[in-house]
């Protein structure tokens, strides 16, 4: 009776997807999620936008060694070094980056960067919605980059929740 | 000498007796690793890097203070000599900080390269390392102590190389410290050699402090744009808003004159080419006042006026001025732009010996010019005038050396106790103003010697002296511009009698023997061929005004006379320089092309801001007649080459470049379609192309194309174009110069510039201006305490 043996076969095969469709939905819900990530989840390993990390004491990890331009291969690190002052005092070693820019045109997010890092300095966030109708937004500055204050220090102007919803500025990769 | 025999690692290796065990090892190319050796300099033995198993010794041997013998058996590639390199590096790295993202050494630290090749991975120490602070010893100069290795180069360099003994060692032993020789800081002539030579980063640069790294750089070697002795300086440069800045200068790959040396100029003084006075528009008068303008406004109106004054008032009514610190390709064509364009031989430059002169004395005698390595070659030297420790800092290193290491006997006459006295053979100190008198002397006028006595100096010590010099077969005979005209004859006389003997005129500046060679008189053509000569140059350039022009007084004269309608001064600051009333040429059209609003550039009616020569590419020649490249490193925008504004004159006046310059020749085939270089790679054929004159010069602004009109009109340039390209110095010979002129000697203006100056150019320049207040400071402050 073949014909018996082929409506099992069916029953079979629909009853996984009956099965399945009273299951929890395991895809990302994005962009229609809840939340500030609008349903997308991450592994703690995802490289997204790189945050500048910042010591105990809220100074700047960064020393401007060059060490992440000289291993990235795409070339999409400019740094400008600068000496640290008594009065102006911006990270724990003599020279922190006076600028520090990565261009998320040429970036490719393979985390050499964060391997060369002597100083843990560099690290890759979570921050992934970077596109933009124009490519000069791309070139992130060092203020767009940074880690906020710790708590206790106070929060960096840049994190400034007013700002945020005023629209200005754009806050890509918070958070790691 | 004798050759001796030795087997290092079973190679059999020869070299001559006396040779050093690490030396002849390189010489077969084995490497033996070391800290303290540094050829030319006395041996220390103080690192125990370069240990090596030497047959029938029962211990391992320092390469470095070892010489050869014969029949010696050595290893360098045992377990136990890897083993003796290894915690070698584990004990200097005991107390050397980790600190190499920040240190401005990492990357080109002889230490990191040692530990990465020969080190051990990890260290067995575990105490606390002992840190000491930074201290700043100068403007230019930053000790870290606790990365010092104490291998003391920077303590021989500074006493054995530069003699001026101002690094010490204090202490014994473990707890040695290298100290400077003022308490907590440096008096010295600042000259950076112990921050060049410091294989770690502890001796560091206050120029190019946490500026950037190596290897974010790019490095293009260059001659120095500072005085006369064209050292080669290795520039890095690296992209910014602007250009390109420059942010070092270095003796990198050491292959120029200077060998190991750059004093203070070569080395920091960089910096005017990014000060922020500097002029990126053109300026043009406008109601009285410099207004900013385009490019193409500037050349129309200077195009119109210069050929509305040709045409009125005739090629005399218009001055030119040249400069000393411009290409041989920007002098020679401004030279031929005044005689062919603008038809006048009025122009002039800032003179600052008399090479016109040394050029009629050396007409038709066989080559006789010293080149600067002869200097450091030649077996006896006489010095007289100038004080080379100050003004031409290479030259001075140059004798120093020469003594030092090949027992050259130096004769110095001076009217001053110049530094140099310390390393000569022979000091005579001479009344002021006595050294034309000398040179009488020295060429047999025996009654010109009542004018050099003094009380140190008799008769009979001069009669000595000149029998003594007469014996020195290959003496160089240096000279300043104190001797000038028919003294010069009297100097190359006395040189032509002794067998070998060369000579070696003392300029000022940068190019200035080049402006001088490239005809920048009113009188002389390049090389030193009068105007009144029908030669070459007239046939090649279509005529050439033949009446002698005006010297640059007689220009201001004429200017206060309401004669010269026009004057154009291409990196000239004559107004500042000699003080001349800037009224005086409130009647001419004035136009002047330089870096700065110098005194001479507010008084213009307009200003071109020019590029430097760091910025642009040509040759220089250096006061010897050493023929280098000057390549393009910085780059300002806004700013062109002298040598481009010339051209665009010339256009706008309606004149036809291919007169001008003899661009569109050569190979007329293959434009470079069927080649192309890979990245990195060398376009192997464009440079032999360059190096045989057949690159086809498509530009009205391709310095090359007047090069080759340079080398086939002007004698003693034809040099290899090959070897000048691969960045070697050429000796240009003054043999075949013409007859020169005779120059009225009060038209020479030396510069006066001392190790810390260097005229305009060092106004600018932060780094020398830090160290001079600096200077002043501190003799201020023992001035204080002496009383």
């Amino acid at each position: 009776m073949p014909i018996l043996k082929d409506i099992a076969a069916i029953a079979k095969g629909m009853s996984v997807t009956f099965r399945e469709m009273f299951q929890p939905t395991i895809v990302e819900n994005y962009p229609d999620g809840p939340g500030p990530l609008k349903g997308a989840k991450f592994q703690e390993r995802f490289r997204g936008v790189h945050v500048l990390q910042r010591d105990e004491n809220g100074l700047e990890k960064c020393v401007a060694c060059f060490l992440c331009a000289a291993a990235c291969p795409s070339n999409c690190i400019y740094i400008e070094a600068a000496e640290n002052t008594a009065t102006h005092r911006v990270s724990g070693a003599e020279r922190y980056a006076k600028v520090y820019n990565i261009d998320y045109n040429r970036c490719i997010f393979c985390g050499y960067c964060v391997e060369a890092c002597p100083t843990d300095a560099i690290t890759h966030g979570h921050g992934f919605e970077i596109a933009s109708f124009n490519a000069s937004n791309l070139v992130y500055r060092k203020e767009q980059m940074l880690a906020p204050m710790p708590a206790h220090m106070g929060a960096n102007a840049i994190f400034n929740r007013a700002e945020v919803e005023a629209g200005t500025p754009a806050l890509p990769g918070q958070g790691s | 000498m004798a050759e001796v025999n030795i087997t290092v690692d079973g190679k059999k290796v020869t070299a001559p007796a006396g040779t050093l065990l690490i030396e002849a090892c390189k010489g077969a190319g084995i490497e033996v690793p070391s800290f303290c050796y540094y050829p030319n300099l006395s041996l220390q033995g103080a690192c125990r890097m370069c240990l090596v198993k030497i047959e029938k010794m029962p211990k391992l041997q320092t390469a470095c203070t070892t010489v050869i013998s014969e029949g010696m058996s050595v290893t360098t590639d045992t377990e136990e000599v890897h083993q003796a390199r290894k915690s070698m590096v584990e004990m200097l790295l005991g107390n050397h900080p980790l600190d190499c993202p920040v240190c401005d050494a990492g990357g080109e630290c002889e230490l990191q390269d040692m530990t990465f090749s020969y080190g051990a991975a990890e260290s067995k120490y575990i105490d606390a390392k002992n840190h000491k602070e930074e201290q700043q010893w100068s403007p230019v100069v930053y000790f870290d102590r606790p990365r010092c290795i104490l291998c003391y180069r920077c303590v021989r360099v500074c006493g054995e190389g530069m003699d001026v003994w101002a690094l010490g060692v204090q202490n014994r032993g473990v707890s040695s410290i290298i100290a400077p020789n003022q308490d907590d800081h440096l008096e010295c002539e600042e000259c950076g050699m112990c921050i060049d030579i410091c294989p770690v980063g502890a001796l560091t640069s206050g120029a190019y402090r946490y500026k950037t790294r190596p290897w974010e750089m790019k490095h293009v070697g260059t001659t120095c744009t500072h005085c006369a002795d064209g050292c080669k300086t290795t520039l890095g440069v690296r992209r910014c808003d602007t250009g390109m800045e420059i942010v070092r200068g270095d003796n990198r790959d050491k292959s120029g004159i200077n060998g190991d040396f750059l004093c203070i100029k070569g080395r920091y003084a960089f910096d005017f080419a990014h000060h922020e006075e500097r002029l990126t528009q053109p300026l043009i008068r406008k109601d009285g006042r410099l207004t900013p303008a385009t490019w193409e406004e500037a050349f129309e109106l200077i195009g119109k006026r210069f050929a509305e004054v040709r045409g009125k008032h005739g090629g005399q009514a218009i001055g030119v001025v040249g400069s000393t610190r411009t290409t041989n390709e920007d002098n020679y064509l401004l030279q031929k732009f005044a005689r062919v364009v603008l038809g006048t031989n009025n122009i002039d430059h800032h003179r600052t010996a008399d090479f016109p002169a040394l050029a009629a004395a050396l007409s038709g005698k066989p080559e006789m010019t010293a080149s600067m390595r002869d200097v450091f070659h030649a077996p006896a030297m006489l010095l007289i005038g100038n004080n080379p420790t100050e003004q031409h800092p290479l030259l001075a290193w140059q004798m120093r050396n020469n003594v030092r290491l090949h027992r050259a006997r130096l004769y110095v006459v001076n009217s001053q106790p110049i530094k140099l006295r310390r390393q000569a053979a022979s000091f005579s100190q001479i009344p002021a103003g006595g050294e034309g008198k000398l040179a009488a002397f020295l060429a047999g006028d025996d009654s010109a010697v009542d004018a050099l006595l003094n009380e140190k100096t008799t008769r009979d010590s001069c009669i000595a002296l000149r029998e003594k010099l007469r014996g020195e077969a290959n003496l160089v005979i240096i000279f300043g511009s104190e001797i000038r005209g028919n003294n010069i004859t009297s100097v190359v006389k006395f040189a032509s009698a002794i067998p070998g003997a060369k000579v070696l005129c003392l300029a000022d500046y940068a190019n200035s023997r080049g402006a001088a060679d490239m005809g920048l008189y009113p009188d002389l053509l390049p090389g030193y061929h009068r105007v009144t000569d029908a030669g070459k140059f007239h046939e090649e350039w279509g005529g050439v005004p033949e009446a002698r022009g005006l010297t640059f007084p007689e220009m201001v004269e004429s200017a206060k006379a309401g004669a010269l309608r026009a004057c154009y001064l291409v990196g000239a600051n004559p107004i500042g320089r000699f003080g001349i009333d800037p009224y005086a040429f409130s009647h001419s059209f004035v136009v002047v092309q330089d870096m700065f609003l110098t005194e001479t550039a507010v008084m213009a009616d307009v200003v071109l801001p020019a590029a430097n020569a760091y910025e642009k590419s040509g040759t220089f020649t250096n006061t010897c007649g050493d023929l280098q490249l000057v390549k393009k490193a910085g780059e300002v925008t806004g700013t062109k080459s002298d040598f481009e504004m010339i051209v665009r004159i010339a256009d706008a006046m309606g004149f036809d470049l291919r007169k001008l310059v003899p661009f569109g020749r050569g190979a007329h085939f293959d434009m470079g379609q069927s080649r192309g270089a890979q990245s990195g790679e060398a376009d192997r054929h464009a440079v032999w192309l360059q190096a045989q004159g057949l690159e086809p010069q498509m530009s009205p602004f391709d310095p090359m194309a007047i090069l080759d009109e340079i080398q086939r009109l002007v004698p003693g340039y034809d040099v290899s174009r090959m070897n000048l390209l691969a960045g070697n110095e050429q000796h240009t010979t003054l043999a075949g110069s013409g007859t020169g002129a005779l120059q009225n000697p009060e038209l020479i203006v030396p510069a006066q510039d001392d190790l810390f100056s260097s005229g305009t150019l060092g106004r600018y320049s932060r780094t020398l201006n830090s160290v001079i207040e600096n200077h002043h400071k501190e003799s201020a402050e023992t001035d204080v305490a002496a009383d």
